[in-house]
């Protein structure tokens, strides 16, 4: 039998390297979220249009992440006093470490 | 600046109806992304066994950046329990509903709170200032500036 292929579509699929374990097994069956707007992380922040490298995440010395928006929206409130919505420590902006498997 | 609450809050509606609302709690009316309506009562042994309360969760579009405005329904139907934070016009002196309120924090960690301050209380009693409080406070209590002197409540 001769299979002559006409045509194909690529498929891919990226997710942010949030340098944790993915929980697919959570309750709503989503991946992690921003735990501020509650949205995917791999979807972009409420404000943005268009998930991806125009609405990154950020990274904290604390080891959390949210979207950067998400988390700028806040630090720049005076009632943030500039800490991490997750431990109250003061927000430090982490080099992202990228994991290389 | 872009409304980020209905998302935020179609969300947390979600939670709440598919089954993950807290133990004691109900939502009563959340027609809108501005006020929401939730029963409370606290479960097990505690001073308001048998007692149910409303709450009144007001939102600006900001939310959660902003804090939500949080009180307890004072009208024929509900009372504000008595209780050393708690004023008799229903306003809260809680720490995470003013200077410690987290965007990480929402409708149901709120409910879960204030269940656990109610659940610890000792003595049925209002805020030593209460009648001073509620003859002068501003509509909103995230206009009071609340004095938080007891963590252990």
């Amino acid at each position: 039998m001769k299979v002559t292929v006409k045509a194909w579509h690529a498929i891919a699929e990226w997710r942010w390297d949030t340098g944790q374990q993915s929980t697919p097994d959570t309750d709503d069956g989503e991946d992690d979220v921003c735990g501020i707007c509650r949205l995917p992380f791999e979807a972009c922040c409420p404000a943005c249009k268009v998930p991806g490298d125009d609405c990154p995440l950020i990274w904290g010395e604390c080891t959390h992440v949210f979207h950067m928006h998400c988390l700028l929206k806040w630090i720049s409130t005076p009632a943030s006093k500039a800490q991490c919505p997750m431990d109250r420590r003061p927000w430090v902006n982490a080099e992202r470490k990228v994991n290389l498997n | 600046m872009a409304a980020i609450a209905p998302r935020r809050l179609t969300k947390e509606l979600k939670e709440l109806t598919m089954g993950e609302c807290p133990a004691g709690v109900q939502l009563l009316q959340s027609a809108d992304f501005e006020t929401w309506v939730l029963s409370l009562e606290v479960l097990g042994e505690s001073l308001y066994k048998g007692e149910v309360f409303a709450l009144r969760f007001r939102f600006e579009p900001q939310y959660p950046i902003a804090s939500p405005e949080v009180t307890f329904i004072v009208d024929d139907k509900f009372k504000a329990p008595i209780h050393p934070h708690v004023y008799s016009n229903g306003h809260i002196c809680a720490s995470i509903l003013g200077h410690e309120w987290s965007p990480v924090l929402g409708v149901a960690s709120v409910c879960i709170t204030l269940q656990s301050m109610l659940a610890s209380c000792k003595k049925r009693e209002r805020p030593p200032d209460n009648d001073r409080y509620v003859r002068t406070a501003p509509a909103s209590p995230k206009k009071s500036r609340f004095h938080y002197d007891d963590d252990t409540v």
